[in-house]
């Protein structure tokens, strides 16, 4: 099966995927040491890559074009790059070659060299820059196929990953969705770094094509924000969360408080009583207002309760359901690794908030892919603490896919075997 | 009915003005005649003239801003409303968001008078502290202001959409309450360290029993790295009374006989409950001020509602700015009266007179400010006055 990143409005530099998701228990264990080799060549071509881009730059700066040669010689590299990346984060199981040769299972295609404008490619460097502080949250410090740097949400899906493919033999699907889509927003950025394309890099979860899978989860976000952005509000954002957030942390006070009797409750009981399952959704719903106005994933001032439907980016929770003892018995220990992931989308959702903040107060609106990056992660959060707080026993998904893919009716049709 | 509530309201003004009363009472012996003071000679004609040109230009400054301010507030309270489709919160959310956006308009018109303040003062070198720094500061106070006037509108909503037009007596007195317990424990607020002066420190020992005080402990605060003026401050209530000296006022710059009568006329605020009286001026302010802004609100549906908020906003800007004068007025008659009884303690005019002096040179204070401003900015007595008093102590007490 492929994945590629944005279909409909086919963009010059693409993910495709084509992993089974199978992995070697082997090779996962050796993983780091296997991709030392590619890290020394990694370095030395990524000396010469940057290299050609200055020359590729000044082509551009005069011709308008980057020779097809060194075009060729930068996709190559890019290719590469994604190719060791790929392999370091479990999100492709065979060991790559060393040429950036095309047909790897997680690769990258990329448009012949076309046309780009004088003053767009004269600033690169600094209009690269949100760019690449996303790219740096999502991939790494080193980006976009690099495998330097400081540890992106990649890194850590990759470090969580790591244990699920030692204990299966087959990286979670949601992980591998999860470190794909940072791959590609990694390669789309350092694409445009490089002058393989001018068309700048977006961060849109939902252009993977098809969709990348949204199982169906107790715990849902609803968006119906429509990206308008009050200009007066955004600038004062972190100021107007101030009440906010002394509200949230005197409730969070409780609900740290509360947590420890529901957990005995529930272990009694194998299900969290209503009233309390009520009052901890209500402040997960909360939290999420919360962060989706102060990261200006959302646009309106949130209310103080956390009342479901009352903002424009909310988290629907199921009624509360029986759960299993066991997994209630563990479950903070169970929860640690949702809460490191909950922890990156953080750095990530900061990034948004910060790029966001910039553009929204210039033009008014949000971007689309940056809101829908935050709202995943706002989605993401809201899961993990409704799993830590005994909502549901259903394990936090990682894919960055905001709703389930469209239902095709052609596919319903064709017979399972 | 109307006569009803003109007897009321008689009632109401006739309570006022004896609670008014009661709390002018001072110790400053009445018909206390201060002497003229050659201002050139005392405090130096070139430091009289800088010390002019210094505060004319904050003076200035002052008033462009409180223009400024009015007008923003004025377009604000007529097209405020419209932030209201920026909620998602309920009423009292979404008057949260009005009052705080309301304040975040007035912080930024601000800034640029701010900012030519502290240009000034860096200029005369009245401060060292740097544009960011300023900036960072203020930006963390808007946020302090953000949380206090959510805590507000969050008392005066919630009683007026409980008791309707009626919220603005309890409202007063939750105001009241506030403002007590953050009198009583603003103490703590602020990070000082114990006075290291055995020689002050047993002055002050001296002083308290004099006043009929219990040991009052004193304190320094360290300011000396964002500013060179020097200052000192009573703090609160009962237990937590304290006194605070800054640092640069220990610098050396001032004499012992300074320094004594600074920490005398600390004392002497405590020793005459000023802290106390303050609340109940404040009680006597916020009642009215209540009143006016529950019947201005009327017409937006009260303060029960968000759209009523940028309205409140412009009323309390314009009652305070025109209860200015009364309060400065009260608040130099306090001044006034820890004057003296420094005086009485110290009984040291010398050294009275070497702090005001002292003032004037290291904060610049003009010492015979225009009346409009001594009026609407001046707390304490001018340093002519000051100097005066002292002059007239010692006249008294040869």
């Amino acid at each position: 099966m492929c994945h590629v990143i944005e279909a409909p409005d086919r963009r010059p530099i693409r993910l495709v995927v084509s992993d089974d998701l199978q992995r070697s228990r082997l090779t996962v264990f050796f993983r780091l040491l296997l991709a030392l080799p590619h890290f020394v060549w990694i370095l030395l071509w990524s000396a010469a890559a940057f290299t050609v881009a200055f020359v590729a730059w000044l082509a551009v700066l005069f011709e308008r074009r980057v020779p097809r040669t060194l075009h060729d010689f930068l996709a190559a590299y890019l290719r590469y790059a994604t190719h060791v990346s790929a392999y370091l984060y479990l999100a492709a199981g065979p060991y790559p070659g060393f040429t950036g040769r095309p047909g790897y299972p997680v690769d990258v295609e990329i448009d012949p060299p076309r046309e780009q404008g004088r003053w767009g490619a004269g600033f690169r460097l600094v209009l690269a820059l949100p760019a690449l502080l996303l790219m740096a949250a999502l991939v790494g410090g080193g980006g976009g196929g690099n495998s330097g740097g400081s540890a992106g949400i990649a890194a850590v899906a990759a470090f969580l990953a790591w244990f699920a493919c030692l204990a299966q033999g087959r990286m979670p699907r949601g992980l591998r969705d999860l470190v794909t889509y940072a791959l590609g927003y990694g390669a789309q950025a350092t694409g445009y770094l490089l002058m393989l394309t001018s068309r700048y890099p977006s961060a849109d979860p939902s252009l993977v094509q098809p969709p990348a899978e949204l199982p169906e989860h107790p715990v849902r976000l609803v968006l119906t924000d429509t990206l308008e952005r009050s200009r007066l509000t955004v600038l004062f954002r972190l100021l107007l969360s101030f009440p906010h957030l002394v509200w949230l942390t005197l409730w969070t006070v409780v609900v740290l408080l509360v947590s420890f009797f529901v957990w005995l409750v529930a272990l009694v009981l194998g299900r969290v009583p209503r009233f309390l399952h009520r009052f901890l959704a209500a402040w997960v719903r909360y939290t999420a207002h919360v962060s989706a106005f102060l990261y200006v994933v959302g646009g309106p001032f949130p209310g103080f309760l956390g009342a479901a439907g009352s903002y424009p980016v909310d988290v629907e929770i199921d009624p509360p359901a029986r759960q299993h003892r066991l997994k209630t018995l563990f479950r903070f220990l169970l929860a640690l690794p949702a809460l490191l992931l909950a922890g990156a989308f953080g750095t990530v959702l900061l990034v948004v908030a910060v790029l966001g903040w910039f553009y929204a107060l210039f033009t008014g609106r949000m971007p689309p892919g940056l809101r829908d990056l935050g709202a995943v992660s706002v989605r993401y959060s809201a899961q993990a603490s409704a799993y830590l707080f005994l909502l549901t026993d259903r394990y936090p998904y990682s894919a960055p896919a905001l709703a389930a893919p469209p239902h095709d009716e052609q596919l319903e049709l064709v017979p399972t075997p | 009915m109307k006569a009803l509530r003109l007897g009321t309201f008689g009632l109401a003004a006739a309570a006022w003005i004896a609670c008014a009363w009661l709390l002018l009472d001072d110790a400053v012996p009445g018909g206390l005649e201060l002497p003229t003071v050659n201002v050139d000679a005392t405090f130096g004609a070139a430091l009289v003239d800088e010390a002019e040109r210094y505060e004319r230009f904050l003076r200035v400054d002052w008033l462009l801003s409180q223009i400024v301010l009015l007008v923003v507030l004025w377009i604000y309270a007529r097209k405020g409303v419209g932030f209201t489709r920026q909620s998602a919160a309920g009423p009292i959310g979404t008057g949260m968001l009005l009052g705080m956006l309301g304040l975040g308009i007035v912080w930024l018109v601000q800034l640029p008078f701010g900012l030519a303040a502290v240009w000034w003062e860096r200029r005369y070198e009245t401060t060292e502290i740097g544009y960011l720094e300023w900036a960072l500061g203020d930006w963390l106070a808007l946020g302090a202001a953000f949380l206090s006037i959510c805590l507000a509108l969050l008392v005066v909503m919630a009683l007026a959409r409980w008791l309707g037009e009626h919220w603005w007596l309890p409202g007063t007195a939750v105001f009241v309450g506030i403002a007590a317990l953050f009198t009583f424990v603003s103490p703590y607020l602020v990070t000082t360290t114990r006075l290291e002066d055995p020689a002050l420190v047993a002055a002050a020992r001296r002083y308290e029993r004099q006043q009929g005080l219990p040991e009052i402990p004193l304190r320094v605060e360290e300011v000396s790295g964002q500013t060179s003026q020097a200052n000192a401050y009573a703090v609160g209530l009962g237990p937590t009374r304290r006194v605070v000296l800054w640092d640069t006022l220990l610098d050396g710059r001032f004499s012992d006989g300074a320094e004594r009568v600074v920490v005398a006329h600390e004392l002497a605020h405590h020793s005459s409950d000023h802290l106390p009286k303050f609340l109940a001026w404040f009680a006597l302010f916020a009642a009215p001020g209540a009143y006016l802004i529950m019947r201005v609100t009327r017409r937006r549906g009260g303060m029960g509602h968000p759209e009523a908020v940028p309205v409140a906003l412009l009323v309390t800007a314009v009652f305070g700015l025109v209860v200015a004068p009364a309060e400065n007025w009260i608040s130099r008659r306090m001044e006034a009266e820890a004057d003296w009884k420094a005086l009485q303690s110290t009984r040291d005019p010398v050294g009275a007179r070497a702090l005001f002096s002292g003032f004037a040179d290291t904060s610049l204070g003009d010492p015979s400010p225009p009346t409009w401003a001594y009026v609407m900015l001046e707390t304490h007595p001018t340093l002519e006055q000051r100097v005066a008093m002292a002059d007239a102590w010692r006249a008294r007490s040869p």
